[in-house]
């Protein structure tokens, strides 16, 4: 942390001199150059390398789509072997979604959110460290399986049994499996940020109706991931348990089913779609107002919308499943669900359309990108409902027309909005304008290249051609088609190549851009272009939803430092903890400066994938402590920690450091991890009571292996701990902590006693977990209670040591408020898990 | 207590997501209950629509809906007892339960006219 000498600036009052707290703010936020930068932690500089990192990904999964187009240009071609081909398919799906659709976006929400919202970074800066390094080393992971040509070859959904090792005995699924697992952690870690950031981050008097939309668009994304990828997460741990240890989750001989696969991939596949399209029709719902220079129609109905979307979207996943055999009435009811998402979906595109008609819309380049979304992503919605149509599913299943709707609505309703949003941004980036030429020329061959590769296979689809086929035999009435989608698919290539030129000279050779150069309405442009690390000298108080429209001299008065906080002398990184819900101030939150800690993690981490790709296992664990212990290390240094916040003086009037309060938003990420914690066991739950209600071969032994007796010693261990640290949270928020040390070391004895009664009852149980499913996912159940229960106890280790190191107390009682959730969380998945595991297979037998 | 009750006000956000997850709630009990008894106890088909199953089936149905409408009804009213931000939150609140009642209502309807095994 740094330290400036100098007496506090009083709030409210003017700055005597704005250099010199320019200067201040810099020395405290600003940028370590050489080595050091990777210690960044600030959102401007990681979102944007999201972003880069994102289209580099981006090229590379479009070359592979080149590459397939090619092979699929002309019959009979042999310009790849099959097993490349797959191999180039799989790929290109998979980079992606996984690499470049759901990264980019929340790269850009990275970027823009504290800066729309009047906050000077997000709310766990070295998460968002941790996030980045998780993703660029998992991504590199992944694509270099291309180089070594062991790349994952089942497609990118990895259906088993293809993906099992029995049918894919090479390393591709693994890589896949670990891979993608490892790229989550990533997607995990900005979802909690951007919900905590946004619901607790926002400017004085921003409240939730005030606030803009992109943040709306962002929180229900960010909350959906946060729900969504748990559940895939689960199955890429299953199949990754049966492929490495022979686990029988998804072979129907051992009891197992590869229909479980299916429904735990769709479970996060199918919000995975508006996952990528809702930040996208947030950047459409930012623009159109500003280029038809008026607000937009019915801000209520697109609240309304978003939300709808969110949740419609969970209730759809059975629709890629409708020929697998599931009854009729059951597809009945996903078939209406899918017909009900294009309700919020329709309703957008009216506020849109009501939006420009009301206005006086300008044509700038951004806007004809957003015209291009309009046209292809309204194509791409219809004939998604024609596929909700079970009788028509059935007939164009697993054709080119599934392939063409899909990259109508990914394409159209993420890249064309997306560029859109890149074009608009791209002045507050850079400070520097695009070329209009280029830029317009690239949309026209994108626009009409795509249209000649996907509107074409359409028509492939219903004349029958089957998707991912390495070739086909010439008479099938597919030639021309195929030739000219291929051809039209490197007059796309042409026009992306054009637009990624426009991006890279505009660096150097674009016209200097003025200050809000489209006049925006929301906070962000009131920045300097390109931003500074801090984003705003001082926070101003929002009592509209377009801020810069009814205050024009906004930004110079921030910029002077007129509004709050405009105080650098303490030397700590601060921005307003405000309520969720008016935009009240409540606290300061402190953020934790930069920090070696995440990319170490990370890197024990990459070691702990390369180790179970390569089947070192003791390696693996090894990695895994050093990943723990540099975890842990990280967490110590937070709250009253000298080098978080050593002491808690703050401005008269201001209102008490976070950590000095109960009230801090590490409850609220707490809360969210848990939240997806929770949707990683609803799904290890589905999976149980799944394949003991469907698998045709579920064996369940006439007496369970566990023991009751022991498997309550532990739930009771655990309990107890948990009521004694609910007590110890009540006294501190009546500012007592006597006996705060002793009671953290009893309930982390109480922890790890219940993790030894565990581990007994696991060990004595002498399950079977390469013969039979459900003793695997027996197995996989007791782990995750051991896994949640160690650390539960080690937390709680780790606050009596704090509170000796006087880091916790009653001056400093945030912390065990924060573990205290977790503990929570513990008993009741405990419970949950001997009600299922011990208790109902007595209670209903096999 | 008094920070639960006032949670469960009809001007809270919270109902931004209440009737969502009722939706949510009620899609799943009727897509599992249908499997599950698919799975343990299928009627025979010459039955037809007249099972068990079906009758249960909407049973919950109209659980659901009738639950929703109330709160439909009574965000719509309360909006209009409030402005500002109030009354942005019933209203909003207020559509999003009309639309989970209709969600049901048009979801449940294949009950009326398929079999539940078939």
């Amino acid at each position: 942390m740094t330290t400036i000498n100098r007496e506090v600036t009083p709030q409210g009052d003017l700055p005597e001199n704005p250099e010199r707290l320019h200067n201040d703010l810099h020395e405290i936020w600003g940028n370590p150059r050489g080595l050091k930068a990777l210690t960044i932690v600030n959102h401007t500089t990681l979102g944007l390398r999201f972003m880069v990192t994102g289209m580099v990904f981006f090229l590379i999964g479009g070359l592979l789509a080149m590459l397939v187009r090619t092979q699929l240009a002309l019959p009979d071609q042999d310009f790849m072997s099959p097993d490349i081909y797959n191999q180039v398919i799989t790929m290109h799906g998979t980079v992606m979604m996984f690499l470049f659709a759901i990264p980019m976006l929340e790269g850009l929400a990275i970027y823009m959110i504290p800066k729309m919202i009047g906050a000077r970074d997000l709310v766990c800066p070295r998460l968002t460290s941790l996030g980045y390094w998780c993703y660029l080393f998992g991504g590199i992971i992944l694509t270099f399986s291309l180089v070594l040509e062991m790349a994952p070859d089942s497609g990118w959904f990895m259906y088993t049994p293809l993906s099992s090792s029995e049918y894919s005995p090479n390393l591709g699924s693994d890589f896949w499996l670990l891979g993608i697992t490892f790229v989550e952690i990533s997607a995990l870690s900005a979802g909690v940020e951007l919900v905590v950031s946004i619901l607790r981050t926002r400017t004085q008097g921003m409240a939730l109706h005030k606030m803009p939309l992109f943040a709306w668009y962002i929180l229900a994304m960010a909350l959906m991931i946060v729900v969504g990828f748990p559940p895939l997460i689960l199955g890429s741990i299953l199949l990754e348990l049966e492929r490495a240890v022979g686990m029988p989750f998804f072979e129907v001989a051992g009891g197992g089913d590869p229909i479980l696969w299916q429904h735990l991939f769709w479970l996060f596949g199918h919000p995975e779609v508006y996952i990528i399209f809702l930040p996208a029709a947030g950047i459409v719902s930012t623009l159109i107002p500003v280029f038809a220079g008026r607000p937009i129609v019915g801000y209520g109905w697109v609240v309304f919308a978003i939300i709808t979307t969110g949740f419609i979207s969970f209730g759809l996943w059975v629709h890629h499943m409708f020929t697998v055999g599931i009854p009729q009435l059951a597809q009945a009811f996903f078939s209406a669900a899918s017909m009900l998402v294009a309700v919020p979906t329709a309703i957008q595109v009216f506020v849109w359309l009501a939006t420009l008609w009301l206005g006086k819309p300008k044509m700038k380049l951004p806007m004809l990108w957003i015209m291009g979304f309009l046209i292809i992503f309204v194509c791409g919605g219809l004939t998604g409902v024609m596929l909700a149509l079970v009788p028509f599913n059935w007939q164009v299943h697993d054709t080119h027309f599934v392939v063409a709707h899909m990259h109508y609505v990914l394409v159209g309703g993420m890249f064309f909005p997306l560029i859109a949003g890149l074009y608009y941004w791209l002045p507050l980036f850079s400070g520097r304008m695009p070329s209009e030429t280029l830029g317009k020329w690239g949309f026209w061959l994108t626009f009409l290249g795509f249209n000649g590769t996907f509107l074409i296979m359409h028509w492939t689809g219903l004349l029958g051609m089957p998707r991912r086929v390495y070739s086909y035999e010439t008479g099938m009435g597919w030639d021309i088609f195929n030739l000219l989608s291929s051809m039209s698919s490197f007059v796309m290539s042409a026009g992306i190549a054009m637009v990624l030129l426009d991006f890279a000279l505009h660096f150097r050779f674009g016209k200097p851009a003025k200050h809000n150069p489209w006049n925006a309405d929301t906070l962000e442009w009131a920045n300097s272009m390109p931003p500074s690390a801090y984003n705003f000298v001082s926070l101003p108080k929002i009592e509209t939803r377009h801020p810069l429209w009814d205050d024009p001299d906004l930004p110079r008065a921030m910029a002077a430092g007129e509004h709050s906080l405009a105080v650098a002398t303490h030397g700590r990184r601060e921005m307003w903890g405000t309520d969720p819900l008016t935009g009240k101030v409540r606290e300061i939150i402190h953020l934790p400066g930069n920090s070696w800690w995440p990319l170490f993690a990370a890197m024990a981490l990459a070691v702990v994938c390369i180790s179970l790709l390569t089947r070192l296992y003791p390696l693996a664990g090894i990695a895994v402590v050093i990943a723990a212990l540099f975890l842990l290390r990280w967490s110590w240094e937070n709250g009253a920690h000298p080098k978080a916040a050593p002491d808690a003086h703050v401005a008269p009037g201001d209102p008490s450091l976070h950590s000095r309060t109960m009230d801090g938003p590490g409850l609220w990420a707490m809360s969210i991890t848990m939240l997806a914690n929770g949707s990683f066991f609803l799904s290890y739950l589905f999976g149980w009571f799944y394949l003991w209600t469907v698998s045709p071969e579920w064996r369940m032994p006439e007496t369970s292996p566990l023991s009751l007796v022991g498997l309550v010693v532990a739930a009771v261990a655990l309990t107890v701990g948990g009521g004694i640290l609910e007590k110890l949270v009540r006294g501190l928020r009546q500012q007592r902590d006597a006996g705060l040390a002793i009671g953290m070391f009893s309930i982390s004895a109480l922890g790890f006693v219940q993790v030894g009664v565990t581990l007994w009852v696991l060990l004595s149980a002498n399950l079977a977990v390469t013969e039979t499913s459900h003793d695997a996912i027996i197995m996989v159940g007791l782990a995750y209670a051991l896994l949640h229960g160690g650390l539960g106890a080690v937390l709680t280790l780790l606050q009596g040591l704090r509170v000796g190191y006087g880091y916790v107390g009653a001056h400093a009682p945030f912390e065990p408020a924060v573990v205290a959730q977790l503990w929570r969380y513990n008993v009741v998945t405990f419970w949950i898990i001997v009600g299922a595991l011990a208790v109902l297979p007595r209670v209903i037998g096999s | 207590m008094t920070t639960t009750m006032q949670r469960l006000h009809l001007t809270h956000p919270l109902h931004f997501v209440i009737g969502l997850t009722l939706w949510c709630t009620w899609f799943v009990a009727v897509y599992g209950g249908h499997a599950v008894a698919c799975a343990v106890a299928p009627p025979a088909p010459e039955q037809g629509v007249f099972t068990l199953v079906n009758a249960l089936l909407l049973v919950v149905s109209f659980v659901a809906i009738g639950i929703l409408a109330a709160l439909t009804v009574g965000c719509y009213r309360m909006a209009k007892h409030h402005q500002g931000r109030l009354r942005f939150n019933a209203t909003v609140s207020a559509g999003l339960y009309l639309f989970s009642t209709l969600g049901v209502v048009f979801a449940a309807m294949p009950i009326i006219g398929i079999p539940p095994c078939l």
